[in-house]
């Protein structure tokens, strides 16, 4: 899913980074599809997720650890428990379901505004754009109230920490879709570079 | 004409794989699935006699007088069907007349309850071990539960209360004026010989058999609130609820969470292990050789002292399966170690732990998984104690039959013998080995728990159930006559809630036939016990091997069934056809494959241990659930209807009610879900929609109503986010690849499934090209 450019830079003798990452977002966002997509390859249709799960992912040259924490009210309580030593959220958002826009923007200004995230960059995913009348990157980014907070698509300048270089914390949307496999490498290739 | 195996089961609460097996341990080979018996010791029978006021008449090897025997009253004796040895009756048999046989004489009665000339045991005891560590709301609930459950248990239940947070505290119940507890350390495991002296057990010789050192131990590690000068009975720790009541109510009362602060980045510190350890050494000291239950009631995991599954610091996650697949669980093994050593102590006293596990992550089950499954006990499983999945499986473990008697009876020993022909090959179930050796032990094929005929269930209830497995053993050489039988006695002697011994006696008779009549053999096949076994096999697999590989080896035997019973040409797919006893065994593999028994993606290891332990103690018919749900249609036109589990079932105008045992949903497709956000089964003149929208629940309740454990309860109208219940258990017959699809169309588009997953018909059409291909 990644040009073969970066995965040949990966195996020219370029450790991998370790990362643990955490996914993110109401449930049904798609956070289980995407993480086993990410996996194996494999799109399914997954029950809600109910306890947890870690999954090692390796795109380009990190080698994530992925948590896949349940999207329920109730889960909630406990992505808390997950937040020491992250290095990168993955916030998921269902670009089809308006009705819970406000739902979904009240979760991520909570993250937001912890403390213990308070320079973990973070990659707003806009999922399901195959499903005609999803919601656009702009009317998602107005929805999520994230005008003024997105940092730019580029990523980090080359050579440089971006987290040491600025004191803005890196976040940025892209809009995918998981069941198309469209979008989310261009998402992980920006996160990567903050890495 | 097909057989009803599931009235057969009524018969003698057994369920065969095959019912009829080959003379040969060649043929039978060739059967390629085993030959097992799916058996519910303490069943229900409709048949079956009130037990018998006397003992039962053994012979010198153990096998109990039966129908099946050939009886020569005059010579007051009795040749066992086993062992053809010819044994005496005893006296009072002397003087029989034909019409007034003994009821396990009588050819109907192949099961009988003896009740055994025992003293009848004390009153059975539970003890209760709370974690202290638990949000305060829920600390609430659960305080008021354990109240509840002294009131759902007979009066004369003995009961005790063991807490444990940092350290773990044993409540004196059995004093009047004021409170009483000894605090233990939470950072070591304790055992009869290190306990008695530090609670003051079990009289001068266990003080001064556990050695000079305990004194000191004493010392270091129980602060008693007041302390005592001399030895006491062991009774103050486990009381009759009619003594006891008041006092933990009032005790109950007063407790207090853990007191200790748990820092920002850290969980609370929790000796579960320990108070394992000190609640079972408890048990050991007062309760040895007689029923008692130990409950766990935890709200997080083991954090401290032995046990421990994750360390205090949350920058430690709880293990997933890709770490203890990589090795990388460092506490796992000790833990395992620590747990299973208390399970082996359970066991070697009768005792059993049932685990209600409350939290939104992993409390441990994996590593408890020895201790509940060995004894017999339960897991629960349940985000909250404040959660209908804890509270009313709560209150169904205490349920009681029409006399007043717990249905969960006590300290059973299962033994089996069988005819010399086969061989037993060991046990799948909610038990542990006895290490009784005989000449019905296989001695060289060895199945889940293997090497013995007998087997300790500590806790047993009238629906647990455990696959017998068997080995055919008997030479081409030697024949077998014709009209001859084989032969199985399954004794389960237990300890019954009303504290009487009771031994039940199911002998089985099964017929022979030749390992080259396909026909015959095929007929027997009972498809729903088979794919039960098969899962139950394929999860005892788990423990030692890859999930990858259990998913070939089911693969290779179901090609492999089908290349033996099919009917086919060679190299002609389209001409591959399976007997009706064996159609759907095809289909159930496709489910169980899928299941979440198998997979472990998007299921954390406490639930693959949940999922697992109760496939290996339920009914065939539960089995049957976990493994492909039943799916029920309602509409508007035509009756309630089973329907196919797939997504072509999922329509608009249509309630469905999905079972898959560990929940149920109900879910309402898109146009009757508009109907009632519109508020019409509201108005008189649409009762029809209305009663669309509640019979289902109502069936649904009933349908749950006996489940243990209590299932989580889904409701989802089409389209929203909870359906995915539903559509993850469906076959994806329709999916987004799928041509006739057209998802530009809006709401009126068929239902389809976003997924790579192979359809059921892609599966079965790889199965039949395999099987014609096989040589």
């Amino acid at each position: 899913m990644f040009d073969w450019l970066w995965n040949l830079l990966s195996y020219l003798g370029l450790y991998y980074k370790n990362a643990k990452i955490l996914f993110l977002g109401l449930d049904n966002a798609g956070k289980t599809t995407l993480m086993h997509v990410l996996k194996d390859d494999r799109l399914a249709q997954h029950v809600p997720t109910q306890h947890a799960t870690s999954e090692e992912v390796i795109l380009g040259n990190v080698r994530f650890r992925a948590f896949d924490l349940g999207g329920h009210e109730v889960a909630r309580q406990i992505w808390r428990n997950y937040y020491t030593n992250v290095d990168a959220i993955v916030y998921i958002v269902d670009a089809n379901d308006r009705e819970r826009f406000p739902e979904s923007k009240a979760e991520l200004d909570r993250l937001l505004a912890d403390e213990q995230l308070s320079d973990v960059p973070f990659l707003i995913l806009g999922n399901k754009i195959d499903i005609p009348y999803a919601a656009s990157e702009e009317e998602l980014r107005t929805a999520l109230g994230l005008h003024h907070l997105t940092t730019g698509k580029a990523g980090a300048p080359r050579g440089m920490n971006a987290r040491g270089a600025k004191d803005v914390r890196p976040l940025e949307i892209f809009m995918c879709s998981v069941v198309r496999r469209m979008g989310y490498a261009e998402g992980f290739r920006w996160l990567a570079s903050y890495l | 004409m097909s057989i009803d195996f599931a009235q057969l089961e009524e018969v003698d609460g057994t369920r065969w794989t095959w019912l009829f097996w080959p003379t040969t341990k060649a043929a039978a080979s060739q059967c390629v699935l085993p030959f097992a018996c799916l058996f519910t010791p303490l069943r229900p029978l409709p048949n079956m006699p009130p037990p018998l006021p006397y003992p039962p008449v053994t012979s010198r090897e153990g096998t109990v007088l039966n129908p099946y025997c050939s009886v020569d009253i005059n010579a007051r004796m009795w040749v066992c069907p086993f062992t053809f040895q010819r044994n005496q009756l005893p006296p009072q048999y002397a003087s029989i007349p034909d019409n007034q046989l003994p009821s396990e004489l009588i050819p109907e009665y192949t099961v009988v309850e003896y009740r055994l000339n025992r003293p009848p045991a004390p009153p059975p005891a539970f003890l209760f071990v709370l974690d202290t560590t638990v949000p305060e709301k829920q600390f609430t609930v659960v305080k008021e539960y354990l109240l509840k459950a002294l009131s759902l248990l007979p009066p004369g239940t003995t009961v005790g209360l063991i807490t444990y947070g940092q350290h773990l505290q044993v409540h004196e119940i059995g004093f009047t004026e004021g409170f009483r507890s000894y605090i233990l350390r939470g950072n070591k495991s304790y055992d009869a010989a290190s306990l008695q002296p530090l609670l003051g057990l079990g009289g001068a010789s266990a003080a001064a058999g556990a050695g000079a050192s305990a004194a000191a131990k004493q010392r270091a590690d129980a602060t008693a609130a007041g302390a005592h000068s001399k030895l006491a009975p062991p009774d103050r720790f486990l009381q009759p609820i009619q003594e006891c009541e008041y006092m933990m109510a009032t005790l109950l009362e007063g407790l207090q969470r853990d007191a200790w602060p748990v820092p920002a980045d850290e969980r609370p510190k929790r000796c579960t292990g320990a108070a394992l350890a000190a609640a079972a050494a408890l048990l050991e000291c007062t309760y040895r050789g007689y029923g008692a239950h130990i409950c766990l009631l935890q709200g997080g995991p083991c954090t401290e002292g032995p046990g421990t599954i994750v360390g205090p610091k949350l920058d430690e996650e709880l293990r997933s399966h890709i770490d203890i697949e990589k090795d990388n669980a460092p506490h796992l093994k000790k833990a395992l170690k620590h747990y299973d050593e208390v399970a082996t102590r359970l066991v070697n006293a009768g005792h059993a732990l049932s685990v209600f596990g409350c939290s939104l992550d992993q409390v441990g089950f994996y590593e408890m998984k020895a201790c509940v499954d060995r004894t017999g006990g339960v897991f629960v499983m349940a985000e909250s104690f404040e959660h209908d999945m804890f509270k009313r499986s709560f209150e169904k473990f205490f349920e009681c039959d029409e006399n007043g008697h717990l249905k969960r009876h006590f300290l059973a020993t299962l033994e089996v013998d069988c005819s010399r022909e086969f061989k037993i090959a060991g046990v799948i179930g909610p038990s542990a080995s006895l290490e009784k050796k005989g000449p019905s032990v296989s001695t060289d094929t060895e199945i889940g728990i293997g090497g013995t005929c007998a087997w300790r269930i500590g806790s047993i209830s009238p629906d647990t159930s455990l696959s017998v497995f068997f080995d055919v053993v008997n030479q081409q050489s030697n024949g077998i006559p014709e009209n001859h039988y084989r032969y199985i006695q399954f004794r389960t002697t237990y300890q019954h809630s009303s504290g009487e011994f009771r031994m039940r006696v199911a002998t089985h008779a099964g017929r022979w036939c030749d390992g080259n009549d396909l026909v015959t053999l095929a007929a027997g096949f009972d498809q729903e016990a088979a794919a039960v076994t098969m899962a139950r096999l394929a999860a005892f697999r788990t423990e030692n091997e890859e999930a990858f590989d259990i998913l070939r080896w089911l693969d290779r035997l179901l090609i492999r069934l089908c290349a033996r019973f099919g009917d086919y040409q060679k190299e002609r797919p389209e001409t591959f056809r399976l007997g009706p006893s064996m159609s759907f065994y095809p289909q159930f593999m496709y489910h169980l494959r899928r299941s979440a028994l198998l997979q472990t993606f998007n299921t954390s290891p406490d639930e693959s241990a949940f999922f697992r332990s109760h496939l290996c103690r339920v009914s065939t018919a539960d089995g049957m659930l976990m493994i492909q749900p039943s799916l029920i249609q309602y509409s508007l036109e035509s009756a309630p209807t089973p329907v196919l589990l797939d997504v072509a079932s999922v329509r608009p105008d249509v309630v469905l009610f999905l079972d898959a045992f560990f929940y149920i949903v109900i879910f309402y497709g898109d146009t009757v879900a508009q109907w009632r956000k519109a508020g019409y089964h509201l108005q008189p003149n649409y009762r029809n929609l209305a009663e669309l929208l509640e019979i289902p629940r109502r069936d649904a309740a009933a349908c749950i109503a006996a489940r243990f454990p209590y299932p989580r309860w889904v409701e989802s109208d089409q389209y929203g986010s909870q359906a995915r219940f539903l559509l993850a258990k469906l076959n994806p017959s329709a999916t987004h690849t799928s041509g006739n699809v057209d998802v530009l169309s809006g709401s009126a588009a068929a239902e389809f499934i976003y997924t790579d997953d192979v359809s059921m018909e892609i599966f079965l059409e790889h199965l039949r090209r395999a099987t014609v291909a096989t040589t």
